[in-house]
């Protein structure tokens, strides 16, 4: 019989790693059992995230139920408000029914798709989010997309000639600006950037996500908008980037002594290709359940850059729901995290199945 | 360990290239971006543009009948027209309404409307219109949600004819002309477009663009949480102004001062508000005028003289030695008003007094010399020593009725930063007198909780006003304590004395100006007595613009050092000119720009195309 190269190299493989069984009545059982197995692990798998997202919404329900809150008296602040008008206000909000009923038509409501109705915008809440979700998606995705490919690809170099100047320089490099925080960055990036310094003139706008006197269509205003994106995800991606060097520089570093690698070698395969081929892959699944995590956390946004950069995102949105506080939205909101990062959870799980045979052989 | 003999692929440099080709396309991509996106080639060719920065309460809804927030309240005064303006001196005028009379027994006022004004979709503005929104906020509970206690002393409205308003009310309305006045009173909205919209008040949005209004200016968009864009009315006539000079308007939601300053910079918003630090450093750039406006607001200390529920019934955990007026009067004693205002402001505003700010002069009230209370830590002691407060042996005193030492809570602003300077300051002079503090750090919703349920000793507070004092003098009457369930107070600091109230009601019916003032004046020197609220200071308004993109802003007197407050955005967009250079500052901008970005450009494909050569001429070397 002979053995695929890449079982010799004891390296995992993209396909079944198993050789084929011979045919017969006890290959087909054993093919049955395998979909079998699979199924029961991602009815689990959705099961077990079924129900995290209904305690999550409970947690969330009772948490901002305890939040301190006022929010007729903070929406009327400062305006001719009579106590009738308060109380017309309370009435309207629901906010004297008993918590049960609000609890039962929070899941209700849920259930059913709807997502209630913000007391200071005075808006369903879904059309809100729907209205905040484009711009959080285009800012994180785009950020994360390059935060992931220059991370991992500065960890793997960095791995790969462990202690030499570019690790040390890359490493070095990329813990100081993780540990610099995002407002600081923001306001530094802003004034060198937006306002200019010295002969360096404005490049960049200080704010918004698009120019007002630039129509809001064609290529202008995917010029505008990509101008307008350039700081606020270069301050995401200078922040963010060093997560994905140290994991993926850890994960290769605990690779480069595995005798599947020193086969490789003996092979007389290129330093690149061993690295590429055989070291990278195996040292990437720690990296995907992080970069899952991270896609789950992207809807999140990020506060603290939206609003330097007045960016109009779900994350300024959140913020503005605390103020007052906005039960319905910040309820709305947290459901929307919540399940994002449910079910990026639920797709990493699916995949490290399909990229890791022990997963499967379990 | 390494283990075994590394051999490096010669295929290396082809795909260092091939990397090097992207980033280098990146690079150019990115200066392209920039080149395109830089200076006013962008803009509009003729039109003159004025952007300014939006209130940082942004907009709630553009709904005129629900929203509360300043951004939207801004919006309605530049869109829709109002019954009265407020004049540049601050005196109500004409607006729609161009003249009025009063009946013999003040009941009834009679408005004669301006003939011949059109909506923007070209239908007739009648007083049938103005008629029509009262009476749907004085009927329809979700119409009265922002505005319902402006017209609550309404009896009827009536339009006898298209010019004639007829406005009854229960009983005499000193601040008639101030209920609908731009930007803090009722817009007037177009009956033939709302009254469709009757049965889905609460949820219709009014984002049909443009927005059928009449005002200076015409919504054209707003883009939810960036900016608005209007465009001039331009047969928008009020006395002697007429339509607004600029072409276009866009306001700008800026979400915090620095992205602000750094827009004002680099000439994205033409004006914007500082703070004290950043005024100090803009006012000395040629590009830019620094403004000081009178203050239109208070900051002030806070004090729970004893909470009770409008029924008299004790509420929360405020502490009960603060109901000893000597106390209360020994804190505002020990307090420095001048080292806060020059610690904290930087010497840009008044030394606080009475309730009333001064950017109405009409209100201000300062008192007499014998009651003036200053900065005097041995009065202050002295005030305690006499009230039988003994100092025990860690200097804080106690009450020798209770045995409790004097020690209180004092709440402030998490988030704000002139909060956290004023409390230390706070913090030493009272330890000077025997009262210690606790300060607590407290979100925005945690503070007005605590405030709801009196669960505070002290508290930082800060109030602005309009031109009409009624609703600040109003907070601190009994009517508005929370019922018994704790729900539906507005009261500021639960003060509420038979005494204040009087006056409150007598000034509400008072429609001679001179008698009302002495009133209002009244009232202040009790709330100054009473140490309720003790205003620590006015702080300025402080604005900048850059005079290479507007100029005529509204300045000066007669009643300020500055801009007007009330009137800022109404004036203020409507009489600003562009100036005649107003592109040559940005142009040269851009050409700059330009230059660096091509050089930044031109620097990358050198260095690039040295690192490709290098490495071709080391490849053997390396494979």
């Amino acid at each position: 019989m002979s053995i695929p190269p890449d079982v010799l190299l004891g390296e995992p493989l993209a396909a079944d790693p198993t050789p084929d069984p011979p045919s017969g009545a006890s290959g087909v059982g054993s093919k049955a059992g395998a979909r079998t197995a699979a199924l029961w692990f991602y009815a689990r798998k959705l099961l077990a995230a079924v129900v995290s997202f209904f305690i999550t919404l409970v947690i969330g329900f009772v948490l901002f139920q305890l939040m301190p809150a006022d929010p007729v008296r903070a929406l009327t602040q400062g305006r001719p408000t009579s106590a009738a008008q308060m109380q017309a206000l309370r009435d309207s909000l629901g906010l004297d029914k008993p918590l049960w009923q609000r609890f039962a038509s929070f899941v209700g409501d849920t259930l059913h798709g709807r997502l209630g109705f913000s007391w200071q915008f005075q808006e369903p809440v879904a059309s809100l989010v729907g209205s905040h979700l484009w711009p959080t998606v285009l800012l994180m995705g785009v950020s994360t997309v390059i935060s992931v490919s220059l991370g991992l690809w500065l960890g793997i170099r960095s791995g790969w000639r462990q202690g030499s100047v570019f690790d040390r320089i890359s490493s070095g490099v990329s813990l100081t600006l993780w540990s610099v925080p995002t407002f600081w960055l923001g306001l530094l990036l802003l004034v060198a950037f937006s306002v200019g310094f010295g002969p360096i003139p404005s490049l960049f706008p200080a704010d918004g996500m698009s120019d007002p006197s630039i129509a809001a269509a064609g290529w202008p205003h995917v010029v505008d908008v990509a101008r307008h994106l350039v700081l606020p995800v270069a301050t995401l991606v200078l922040g963010d980037y060093a997560l994905y060097v140290s994991i993926m520089r850890s994960s290769l570093i605990d690779e480069m002594d595995s005798p599947y690698l020193l086969t490789a070698r003996a092979k007389g395969l290129f330093d690149s290709d061993v690295r590429r081929k055989h070291a990278v892959p195996n040292a990437l699944l720690p990296a995907v359940t992080v970069i899952f995590l991270q896609i789950g956390g992207i809807i999140g946004g990020a506060v603290t850059v939206e609003t330097v950069y007045s960016w109009p995102g779900l994350g300024y949105l959140t913020y503005q729901a605390l103020k007052v506080p906005d039960l319905p939205l910040l309820q709305g909101t947290f459901i929307i995290f919540s399940a994002s990062v449910i079910i990026m959870n639920l797709a990493a799980d699916v995949l490290y199945r399909f990229l890791d045979p022990r997963v499967r052989a379990q | 360990m390494r283990v075994g003999t590394v051999r490096h692929d010669p295929r290396g440099p082809g795909r260092v290239r091939r990397l090097v080709a992207i980033a280098l396309g990146g690079a150019l991509l990115v200066a392209a971006a920039v080149g395109l996106g830089t200076g006013p080639a962008s803009a509009a060719a003729s039109d003159t543009n004025l952007t300014v920065t939006m209130d940082g309460s942004g907009i709630d809804t553009l709904n005129p009948f629900l929203s509360f927030y300043n951004g939207a309240l801004n919006t309605f005064g530049l869109i829709y027209p109002s019954l009265n303006s407020l004049g540049k001196d601050g005196v109500p005028g004409p607006y729609l309404a161009k003249s009025w009379t009063t009946s013999d027994d003040k009941l009834t006022w009679t408005f004669t409307v301006q003939d011949g004004l059109k909506w923007s979709d070209g239908q007739p503005i009648t007083a049938e219109d103005a008629a029509w929104t009262f009476n749907l906020i004085m009927t329809n509970p979700t119409a009265a949600t922002a505005n319902g206690s402006l017209v609550a002393n309404f009896a009827s409205v009536t339009a006898p004819d298209a010019t004639t308003l007829v406005v009854k009310t229960k009983q005499p309305q000193a601040n008639m002309l101030y209920v609908s006045i731009p930007v803090s009173g009722i817009p007037i909205v177009p009956k033939h477009v709302w009254s469709a919209h009757v049965a889905d008040l609460k949820s219709y949005k009014n984002e049909t663009y443009p927005v059928v209004g009449y005002g200076p200016w015409l919504l054209q968009t707003y883009q939810t949480d960036q900016f608005e864009r209007f465009t001039a009315n331009k047969a928008f006539r009020l006395g002697s102004s007429g339509a607004p000079k600029f072409d276009t308007l866009v306001v700008q939601l800026l979400k915090n001062s620095d992205a602000s300053v750094a827009a004002l910079k680099n000439g994205q918003v033409a004006d914007t508000s500082v703070n004290a630090k950043q005024f100090d450093v803009l006012k000395a750039d040629t590009k830019m005028t620094a403004v000081q406006e009178v203050g239109n607001g208070w900051t002030g200390l806070e004090i729970n003289g004893g909470a009770r529920t409008k029924s008299g019934k004790a509420i929360g955990t405020g502490n009960p030695l603060l109901g000893d007026p000597q106390v209360r009067s020994a804190i505002h004693w020990a307090i420095d008003k001048n080292k806060l205002l020059t610690n904290v402001l930087g010497g840009k505003g008044v030394v606080g007094n009475g309730y009333l700010p001064p950017a109405y002069p009409q209100w201000s009230w300062k008192p007499a010399a014998a009651d003036a209370v200053t900065y005097d830590p041995a009065k202050a002691n002295s005030i305690l020593d006499a009230a039988g407060y003994t100092k025990g042996a860690d200097g804080i005193r106690v009450d020798p009725r209770t045995g409790k030492k004097l020690d209180f809570r004092l709440g402030i602003h998490s988030d704000s930063a002139s909060d956290a300077q004023i409390s230390q300051f706070l913090k030493g002079w009272l330890t000077d007198i025997g009262i210690s503090i606790r300060i607590d750090s407290l979100s925005f919703a945690q503070l007005n909780s605590n405030l709801s349920r009196a669960d505070w000793d002290m508290l930082m507070d800060a109030w602005t006003t309009g031109p009409d004092p009624t609703y600040l003098l109003s907070i601190q009457t009994c009517g508005t304590l929370p019922d018994d369930t704790g729900a539906n107070g507005n009261t500021d600091a639960f003060y509420c004395t038979p005494e204040y109230d009087k006056l409150f009601a007598q000034q509400v019916v008072t429609l001679d100006a001179t008698e009302r003032v002495k009133i209002v004046a009244q009232m202040q020197d009790i709330l100054y007595k009473a140490n309720y609220d003790i205003i620590l200071f006015y702080g300025d308004g402080l604005e900048v613009y850059r005079n290479d993109h507007v100029s005529n802003l509204l300045f000066g007197p007669p009643s300020s050092t500055g801009l007007h407050p009330a009137q800022s955005v109404f004036w203020n967009y409507l009489d600003a000119t562009p100036p005649g250079a107003a592109s040559a500052a940005p142009a040269a901008s851009s050409s700059k720009t330009g230059l660096v970005v091509g050089g930044v450009a031109v620097l990358v494909v050198l260095l690039a195309g040295a690192f490709v050569l290098r490495r071709r001429s080391t490849s053997d070397l390396r494979g």
